[in-house]
Formats: C-alpha cells, structure tokens, sequence
C-alpha cells in the first residue's frame, strides 16, 4: 500500500538548517592588559557518528597528545513528534511548478523536531561567551526560510523554539575528577513532512474563456458577451533587438531617438533596460514618442546603445512559471447561437 | 603517656637514607618525564579561573609510574563531542629533587606558587608523547616513614587543549600541539613582479583634454555610470571616464570624473552624463584638443604581482608640449596592477611614451617563519603565533589570532612581521635573517679581542658595516664590521666572547633584514580540524536556505 519511493531529505535538510544557525561563533580571550591574544570559532559537528570513522578522523595516528580540544558544540535529532496544531486537511492539495511541468502535492504533515545543543567548554567564561551570543535571538523562536521540496521549490518557514536550558558545572567532590562545564540548550524546529509529489496531466493555465448568456437557459437562449484574459508579457523574452537608442534617455523623457523607428507601429510596447513603454507616434524615422512606465513599470535612465525590444505574443507564449506579467483581455459580444464546445475548442 | 625516649621514630640522618634511597630507586626504576609548570597570563576574579596560560619552561625529572600496567582512566571513548582520550596516570616524584632542581626556578612573579609541584601543571611523559595535566598532587603517601614524607604523588589527567601557549623550547613537546586547536590560514605574497603598461597614442587628435566637476552632486549612494557621447569622426574612438564618490557629514556626492578613455576625433566637446548611483545633481563638462595629440589610454601588458597600495605611474615626456600624467588601480585581493586611468592625456605626443610602473611595496618577501614565532600585521596589529609555514606555497598556519577590539584580524596588504621582542619605542625588535653575503672560515685572536683573521685574500668581501653572524660563545648579536686592514685582519664594532684563540669557524657576513612578508589574504576559518564541520553546514545550507532577511549569526 505504501511504498511509493520518494525522499526529499527534509529531515536532513532540517538538521542542516539548524546546524548553520551556530556555525560562526567565536570567543576571545584576552590578557591581563584587556588585550585580546586569541579568537577562535567554536567548533561545531552534528554528535551521532559511526564509531569507526570518528576514530579514523579524529585519532589516525592512535596517540594523541591531549584529551579533547576545546570549547565545542555538537548537536543531535532527539526525538520526532506530530504537531497537531499546525494541522491542515489532510484531503487538501496544491499544484506547483517543477519550472516546466505541473505536479499535485498533497498538505504536508507538521511535525516537530527535538534538538539538543550540547556545549563543552573548558572555562565557564567561554561558556557564557557562547551562550550570550545564542540567546538573545531566540524570543523564544527564530525562523528559518528552507527550500524543503526542492524538486518543486517549497519554501517554508520553520520556526526554531529554544525550550529550555540547563547546564551541568561538577566543581564540587574530589580532585580526581575534572570539572565538566556543559550547557544543554533544548530546541524544537517545527517542519513539515511532505509526501510523494505527483506529475499531473494538468498544463498551466493560459487562457481564460467566459461566456456570458442572458438567460439561465443555456440550451435555447444564445449567449451574448464574450471576456477572453490572456498573459501578457511585461518583459522580454525573444530578445529581437528591434532597434537601439541613440542617445541617453533621462527619466521623464516621452520622445526617444532611435537608429531606425520604421518596425514600430503606434500602440506597440516597447522594452528597454526593464522600463515598458508604449508607442504613441512616429514623428520621424529616427524618433519614437512614447509612454513612459508602462505596465507599472519604473521610469528610469537609459544608457545610449541600450536594445529596444518589442513586445509581441511571441514574448507573451515564452512567459515562464513564476514571472510577472500583466493581462490581454478581449471582449466580443455575438448575435450568433452558437455554442462553445470545450472538447473540440471550437463554436457549434 | 609520651613516647618512649628509648625509641627514635626517625633521625634526620636516617630520614635523609630514605629520601637518597627513594631517589636513587626513582633514577634506577624511573621515566625520565618533562614538568612544565603554568603560567597565569590572565586570571580572572569572581568567576575564578585562569582564561589565558602559558608553558614555556621546561624541567626534566624522573618519576615512577604508579600505573604501572598501563594508563588508568576510562581509556579512549567516544563522546557527544567526538573522541575524547580519558587516559589517566599517575606519577611518583621524589620531593627533594622537586625543591632542589624545579623549585628554585618557580620564583619567578608569574608563578602561582613555587615551593611545591601544582595542579594545572603539565606533564610531558615521553613514552607515550603525551601531554598530562596534574589534577592533584598527593603529600603524604606513604604516611610519614620515620616522621616525614619523602615522594610527591601526581595524579595526572590528558591535557584538555584550548589556546594555551606551549613554548617550552623543547621541539617535540611543542610540536604535539601542532595541529590542536583554532587554526587559521594567512597566504603571503612570495615575490613581488613589477607590471609593465603601454601608452597608447592615437593616429588622430581630437581627445577629451580635461573634466571638470561643475556640480558634484548628492545621493550618490554607489558609483553612478558616466556616460560620454560617441565621437562622430571615422577612425575615432569613444571617450570613457569613471566617477569617484565620496561621503562627508552624510552626504554623498561625486569627488572627481577620472578618465579611462580620452577618446579621439572629438570635433567638439562631447555631453556628459551621470547618471544612476542613486543620486542626482552631478554635472561634468570637458575641453577638447582638436589638433595635437596626447596618451588617450593605456594597456596593461604585465600585471604584475604584490601590490598592495596603487603604485606611482611614470610617464615620458612629449619633448614639448605636457607631460601626461596617470593614477593606477590594484586588485588588492590578487595584488596585481587592473587598470590605469588618464588624469592627464598631456598634450604635444607624436610616438607612444614609455610608461614605467613603481616596484610593488616587497619585492620579495624574506625569510622563514619558526614554529611559535609571533607574527604581527604591521597595519591591524594583528598578532598570532605560527603554526606551520611553508616556504614553497607561501601558506602560514597560525594560531592564538589576537585581533584586538578595534580590528578584525588581518588585512590583506598588510606587512606581516615577525615580533621577538619588544624595543625601545614599541614593536621594533625582529627577527632578522641575511639576505646576501656569504660565508667563510676564520680565527678568533684573543680573548676579549675585537678581530678576526680571514687571510689577506678573503677579506676583499668584507665590508664595513656588515653584520657578522651570531656564534655561541664567540660573537654576540649586533655585531658588525668595524674596519678591514689589508694583512686579513677584521675588526669588529663589539668584542669576540671567546677565551682562548678559535680557528676554522664558520663566520656568516651580509646583510640583515625583517622576515618580512605581504598578506595576500586571511582565511579566518579552521580547515584542519578533522572534528568541526562548520564550513560544511555553511555550505550545505547555502543551498536550502532563503537568507533574503540575512542571518542574523554572521555572514560567515
């Protein structure tokens, strides 16, 4: 029943992720004059490792001449648990781009993870050192943008709780035993667990069609208005250099020199730099009047030699999953009877 | 009741048997161990534990292993932190030794305590080159043998390495921490090459002959795009020219336009424009020269390397008219020459001038580092004490990185000097090594005596002023050469330490100079450490992460 393999590492990416929250810090020491004479990043690893490889890394030649070299931190996955919280319905999916194609994904499960921070110092200086420099931005969680499914770039905030600390100072006893400064921070990054994303037979939407009929009676009473929405393109994608600028342009700007304006009609739109502007008229062969900042574009400063590119439907059929873009609406109003018929696209 | 007076519990000529009996036992039955005890560097209060140690004495004793069948301790096991060696020992040492040979050593301020061996204390036991850290010295086992103890006992524990300085002179005590702790990683520029620039003159006149500034502007937050108008004449070229911001109280407004380009087959003074940077305002106008010629740009032929400040850019003069004059702009990160820009294209130039670059700041870095020496950025103050240095790839391992409160850490461009002591006026005593000169073979003459006889053939090489080479117990440092007499005798500015004459020793003359070398680049992370994996998490999450509200841990 179960079985469909799928892994998008996002227990591992969660480690990671958690991991890189603690990997740049540094403590100093200082000497007697308050001079610093020593910076050093604590060391950071995530603790559970196979036994053989810790011994070959850390211990190649057997002997060694110290103990341990510290301070270090390592952290470890403690424990997996539901979120009931954070629940959506379980029936509930979503479609996202994989860039070319569409796929179904079902709402992923929330869970929490537990980590532990363990910090080893070899002073108590250092310690506070370390832990003044993790508390303070956990109140009492941070956030953390990952790309949990990359396969179809889902980002999601995973919010980073810090629970507790404690720490244990075993000064007290005898003096065969060393002192043991270690704090313990709790954690809790609470993830979502995505299940096997799906390819679906779905395209991507690019063209809406609404009919309009004046009668509830769909059979017998012909329909009247038309509304098509089409995308529409707000920049470039074909790249077909249609002319370039002669001069610079400031911001404000309506009539623009060009080396050559006979491809341009009025009502084109026009591109340069990430500026649209419109075609008003053509005074002369080497002179456009336009509209600046169109399509919500910025008005801007163009360079001279900058590309002028024209925006066709051939822009509008390259638009890319995920990109701006603005909307050709047509609207057609019929005295006919005829019907849409989706199977076959066509009026009958 | 008294004790019976029949009875001695111990004369002080017995008690002193024992003490010979137990030292003999331990030089009989012993291991010859280091003690290398502690010193504080920085103590602190309230919280009560010393932050900064350092060892750099060193005592050999012998000492008894009571563990005799091995280490004691939880042996090597892992931990949530790696692998940690929980090796234990303990060790006999004989007291009177310790106050007749170590003690009288330790009265020095920086010591604690100096009458008895202490805890924190290092000590080197050979056999296993291990560094052991005395935990708690134990008086009175055995208990008072006829009335007194004789042995000290010192429980021992591995050392837990931190950034302790150990300098104890002794190389392979030293050299076992070599690649413990915070390692980071300065690369040196080696030997400096001076870059080579070509004028270029052009066949047609018609240059930009100078920008003025009219209105410099405000809001220039970064550099805005100057943008001159094209030279309409055939066979001209496009003038360019670059912008130079500046901030003062807050604002921010263009400094100077610097040409790249002067151009040619200008008729007439182009427009100039600047535009974006974020602000507004700027205008710059030009003058044009229509009928001689001038050095519209220059090629960099060789770029060169160890240039860590902009060099001084030389050029030829037309003969009549103006000299051309030129500023230089380094890639400070890869120290070579980028690009030269025209501050004036100069007027009355027929041919190409030759163009001559300044030398690079060290034209050859000098000398090698030694293990543990203190290295210090002339320009961050920035010290560290080297771990390794390798002559062949220029890479110096360091560690103990003392960046201070203002700095953070080294800069590229920076000189980095060796520090060995502290002069008259600050950080002036370096180490010193001989660039040139050679070596030969002479005699000492007398004690207390100030000359050397080479024969009258070799001291054509001898120059006064010279620096003469230490040898132990016959030439001290500084010494240089005074005067040469033609009958092969040298005089030297100090007198010879030897007592008695010394013949066929080795004499080094040249010379002498910093290790001196220029810092390419810092690389402030440890990428030795076979436990830490921080680099590995920055890199792994880079791919996963969304940093668009940057992370607030540091940019790494």
């Amino acid at each position: 029943m179960l079985g469909t393999y799928f892994y998008h590492e996002i227990l591992r990416k969660t480690v990671i992720a958690f991991g890189t929250l603690f990997n740049d810090i540094h403590i100093r020491h200082n000497d007697n004059t308050g001079k610093s004479i020593s910076d050093m990043k604590v060391a950071l690893a995530y603790g559970p490792m196979q036994k053989f490889l810790a011994r070959l890394e850390q211990q190649p030649d057997l002997n060694r001449a110290t103990q341990i070299t510290l301070p270090r931190m390592s952290f470890e996955m403690t424990n997996i648990a539901y979120d009931a919280t954070r629940k959506a319905s379980i029936t509930q999916t979503f479609k996202a781009s994989d860039g070319s194609n569409l796929r179904k994904v079902f709402m992923p499960v929330p869970y929490n993870i537990g980590f532990e921070l363990n910090i080893l110092v070899k002073l108590n200086d250092d310690g506070l050192q370390i832990i003044e420099q993790i508390l303070p931005f956990f109140q009492p969680s941070f956030n953390l943008t990952v790309d949990l499914v990359s396969v179809i770039g889902e980002k999601r905030d995973i919010s980073v709780v810090l629970d507790n600390i404690s720490f244990q100072d075993d000064y007290e006893g005898d003096f065969a035993t060393r002192r043991a400064l270690i704090y313990t921070l709790n954690f809790t990054a609470k993830t979502y667990l995505f299940g096997p994303v799906a390819d679906t037979p779905e395209g991507l939407i690019k063209k809406v069609q609404l009919d309009y009929h004046t009668n509830m009676d769909r059979e017998n009473k012909r329909r009247e208005l038309r509304y098509v929405a089409t995308p529409k393109a707000v920049k470039d994608y074909d790249n077909d250099n249609t002319a370039t600028l002669t001069f610079n342009i400031g911001k404000n700007e309506v009539r623009i020199t060009v080396n050559d304006s006979t491809n341009f009609s009025v009502g084109d739109r026009i591109v340069i730099d990430s500026e649209v502007m419109r075609v008003e008229s053509k005074p002369d062969a080497t002179t456009l009047a336009v509209k600046r900042g169109f399509s919500s574009t910025a008005k801007a400063e163009h360079l001279e030699n900058s590309k002028i590119n024209k925006l066709t439907t051939a822009d509008d059929n390259l638009i890319e999953v995920g990109d701006d873009f603005g909307f050709s609406e047509t609207s057609s109003i019929f005295t006919d009877s005829l019907q849409f018929n989706p199977a076959t696209r066509t009026d009958s | 009741m008294a004790l019976n007076p029949f009875f001695l519990q111990g004369s002080p000529g017995e008690q002193r048997l024992i003490q010979n009996l137990i030292n003999e036992q331990l030089q009989i039955y012993g291991v010859e161990v280091t003690y290398i005890p502690r010193k504080f560097v920085n103590k602190q209060s309230i919280i009560e534990e010393v932050q900064s140690s350092k060892f750099d004495d060193n005592f050999l004793i012998e000492a008894y292993v009571n563990t005799y069948e091995g280490y004691s301790g939880a042996g090597d096991i892992m931990t949530k932190f790696g692998v940690s060696l929980k090796d234990e020992l303990t060790l006999t040492i004989s007291k009177e030794r310790f106050e007749d040979f170590i003690a009288p050593f330790l009265n020095d301020d920086e010591y604690e305590l100096a009458t008895r061996p202490r805890e924190g204390d290092l000590v080197f036991f050979p056999l296993g080159t291990r560094l052991f850290e005395v935990k708690f010295v134990e008086h009175e086992q055995p208990f008072y043998q006829l009335g007194k103890n004789y042995v000290y006992q010192l429980q021992c524990e591995l050392f837990e390495y931190e950034d302790e300085l150990i300098d104890t002179g002794v190389d392979e005590i030293d050299r076992e921490i070599e690649d413990e702790g915070f390692i980071t990683t300065l690369n040196l520029v080696g030997t400096g090459v001076t870059a080579t620039v070509s004028a270029n003159v052009p066949g047609i006149s018609g240059y930009i002959r100078s920008i003025s500034l009219q209105n410099d502007g405000s809001g220039y937050t970064s550099v805005p795009t100057v943008s001159i108008s094209t030279s309409r004449s055939i066979g001209g070229s496009n003038a360019s020219a670059v912008a130079i911001t500046t901030e003062r109280a807050g604002v921010f407004s263009i400094k100077e336009v610097v040409l790249t380009n002067a151009g040619s087959g200008y008729t007439q003074a182009p427009d100039i424009s600047i535009i974006g940077g974020g602000g507004s305002g700027a205008i710059a106008t030009c003058t044009v020269e229509t009928t001689q010629k001038g050095v519209i740009s220059y090629t960099v032929t060789e770029q060169g390397r160890g240039y860590t400040t902009p060099p001084v850019i030389t050029v030829a003069g037309p003969g009549s008219g103006t000299t051309a004059t030129a500023s230089a702009v380094i890639d400070i990160s890869n120290t070579i020459l980028s690009s030269v820009r025209v501050t004036d294209p100069g007027i009355g130039y027929t041919i190409a001038p030759t163009v001559t670059v300044a030398d690079p700041n060290i034209i050859t870095g000098r000398g090698n580092f030694g293990y543990n020496d203190l290295v210090v950025g002339q320009t961050s103050n920035t010290e560290a004490r080297v771990r390794s240095w390798d002559s062949d790839t220029k890479v110096l391992k360091v560690t103990n990185v003392g960046i201070g409160s203002t700095v953070s850490g080294f800069i590229p461009g920076e000189e980095l000097r060796i520090q060995t002591g502290i002069g008259n006026t600050g950080l002036l005593l370096h180490k010193t090594v001989f660039t040139a000169g050679f070596t030969t073979t002479g005699r000492f003459i007398g004690a207390g005596t100030t000359i050397i006889s080479v024969g009258s053939g070799n001291t054509t090489r001898f120059t006064v002023g010279n620096d003469i080479g230490e040898i132990e117990n016959i030439i001290g440092a500084g010494v240089t050469v005074h005067s040469v007499n033609s009958f092969g005798s040298i005089f030297l500015s100090e007198k010879t330490l030897n007592t008695t004459h010394l013949t066929n020793q080795t004499i080094s003359v040249g010379t002498t100079s910093f290790i001196s070398y220029n810092i390419r680049q810092y690389d402030n992370r440890d990428i030795y450490d076979e436990y830490t994996e921080n680099d590995e998490f920055e890199l792994q999450a880079d791919e996963i992460i969304d940093f668009a509200e940057s992370n607030p841990f540091g940019t790494y």
